[in-house]
């Protein structure tokens, strides 16, 4: 037993030596020069956003170019440069239930992007709110206080809401609907009863950077 | 560039506009009632969704099984019929369906989930006046949480309909390991689905038949809704016709969150705890017990059991000679029937 591992650990190391060093030497990474106006770097975004069958809606939110840079490296003899990007997201949503009416709410998050293009202008992104907040709307609600019965004005409840999303998109250069997006989003809701609600949604939208000159 | 921006932001802001009206609109029409209704009590939102005809200011409110059923889960045929003739008032429990809220696993209990539904009859008091009169029915869970409802106060109901209604989980392990063995004896007599019933002697075998646990419940739990199934393969029982709940209706992940969280909190304190035998005798209001003869879920002895027990003066028996757990979705019309002339003779 001790000696399969010690093979094992030499093998690992070895594989770490050769494999690994071997891309790092072949990689080149160059930081991009980013434009100092704010309209340049920010882009706006909208789309539908909701689960299809329960719960559809509208979100709207922009994005803060913050880092860029090019990654460069040979594969196999073919060199390929992807665009490594972490944005400021923030984002506003609200969906809804047509069928039951319990089912309503509105949200914001705000958070990172990390986005990754390749030349075709295909991107793949990740994207982290950790600031998130749900606020459900209930149609008409009473609160029973012992034998007092009131009707709730605005009646809904609020939640911490953080969200992961995970999507592909396309990039249009240049053009003011500059992208399209495809999320797959993950938003716990806490507390939610008597625990955290784990909730999932589909998001897809358009991009538009109005700086941009060409339609 | 700017005006088509402004026209898209129009179009947007009407969009949720609508959206959220739509969310909140209700019909409180009394014949023709389609309303969906919050009731906010200690720390949960618990929708009650109204409907049916209640000129007479009738309501059934119906409490589902589970713990963590669905409040329209009842729908279907035989409801539409009662709906026709009264209000009636689906209602999600505490941490059930589409509820909602914050609070505590410690203030979750029976006791507090039978306080909601007295608040849900207040809450109906307060939408549609005070001269606002009650029935109450429960099915599988709701069959005890409704003698725990009643048992706090009774004075709002005109009567209680107990369908196929758990009133003591405390000896039902102990009571589904008796009646398999009695059915599975008397299919294999009938040359029924041999097979599956040679196998659930096969499963009792694993279970303990002396001490409950958890998970020796939920197995047999599972196996009766099998041996239903099984026999309605062989004609015992009707087929069950569709409910009337639409997928849209919920949302079926939170559904499914609901109901694992509500009963792991639950599970505890209902199975081989709770029993309301001995307090049956208190109920003194009209009482109507409704059950399938092949019950696999809660057997037989329970109905016989509920009606020996229950201390009313005016009951009534009465079996369902081709259902199992659900009469009111095996034979609709005739529970339809019985629930009509049970209202209509203590309104």
């Amino acid at each position: 037993m001790r000696r399969r591992s010690r093979l094992l650990l030499l093998f690992l190391f070895q594989f770490a030596l050769y494999s690994y060093g071997q891309n790092k030497s072949k990689n080149q990474t160059a930081n991009t020069q980013l434009s100092e106006y704010f309209w340049d770097r920010t882009e706006f975004k909208a789309g539908f956003v909701g689960t299809v069958f329960w719960s559809n809606g509208l979100s709207i939110g922009a994005e803060y170019l913050w880092k860029e840079n090019e990654k460069t490296k040979t594969r196999k003899g073919i060199v390929r440069t992807n665009t490594h990007q972490l944005l400021f997201n923030g984002n506003l949503g609200f969906v809804t239930n047509f069928a039951s009416k319990t089912d309503t709410g509105a949200y914001t998050n705000f958070g990172l992007i990390w986005r990754r293009t390749n030349k075709k202008g295909k991107q793949f992104s990740i994207e982290l709110n950790p600031l998130g907040y749900y606020r459900s709307f209930l149609p008409e609600t009473y609160e029973v206080n012992g034998d007092s019965v009131d009707k709730v004005f605005l009646p809904g409840r609020g939640y911490y809401a953080p969200s992961l999303s995970v999507g592909i998109g396309k990039q249009r250069k240049g053009k003011v609907r500059s992208g399209s997006y495809f999320n797959i989003n993950y938003s716990p809701r806490f507390n939610y009863n008597a625990g955290t609600l784990p909730t999932f949604s589909l998001q897809y939208g358009f991009r538009f950077n109005f700086k941009n000159r060409k339609q | 560039m700017k005006q088509p921006l402004i026209d898209n932001i129009k179009i947007v802001v009407l969009a949720i506009v609508t959206l959220f009206f739509n969310a909140c609109s209700n019909d409180h029409t009394l014949t023709e009632l389609d309303a969906t209704v919050f009731v906010r009590h200690k720390g949960a939102d618990m929708p009650a969704y109204i409907k049916g005809n209640a000129s007479e200011k009738i309501f059934l409110i119906t409490l589902h099984g589970g713990p963590g059923g669905l409040g329209l889960g009842f729908r279907g045929n035989a409801f539409k019929q009662i709906e026709d003739n009264y209000g009636v008032v689906y209602f999600d429990q505490r941490g059930s369906g589409m509820s909602q809220g914050n609070y505590s696993e410690d203030d979750v209990t029976i006791d507090l989930m039978a306080e909601d539904v007295l608040a849900l009859v207040k809450v109906i008091k307060r939408i549609y006046g005070n001269d606002s009169r009650f029935f109450l029915l429960g099915h599988s869970w709701g069959g005890a949480l409704g003698p725990a409802t009643l048992l706090k106060n009774q004075s709002e109901f005109l009567g209680w309909i107990n369908v196929d209604g758990s009133h003591s989980p405390k000896d039902l392990y102990f009571e589904y390991i008796r009646n398999f063995e009695r059915v599975a004896a008397t299919q294999i007599e009938l040359g029924n689905s041999v097979p599956f019933w040679e196998s659930v002697y096969d499963e009792l075998d694993m279970v303990d038949a002396n001490v409950v646990t958890l998970d020796d419940f939920n197995r047999l739990n599972n196996l009766a809704f099998d041996a239903e199934d099984y026999l309605k393969d062989d004609d015992l029982i009707n087929n069950a016709e569709n409910g009337n709940v639409k997928v849209s209706d919920y949302n079926v992940l939170t559904f499914i969150w609901n109901i694992l969280k509500i009963q792991s909190i639950l599970d505890d304190d209902i199975i081989g705890e709770l029993t309301f035998t001995d307090r049956l005798s208190e109920i003194t209001i009209p009482s109507l017990i409704l059950w399938g003869r092949y019950d696999m879920v809660v057997p037989e002895l329970y109905a016989q059991e509920a009606f020996d027990n229950l201390g009313s003066s005016e009951k009534r028996l009465v079996f369902f000679e081709r259902s199992g757990h659900s009469p009111m979705f095996t034979e609709s019309n005739l529970f339809a029937e019985e629930v009509l002339q049970f209202m209509n003779q203590n309104k």
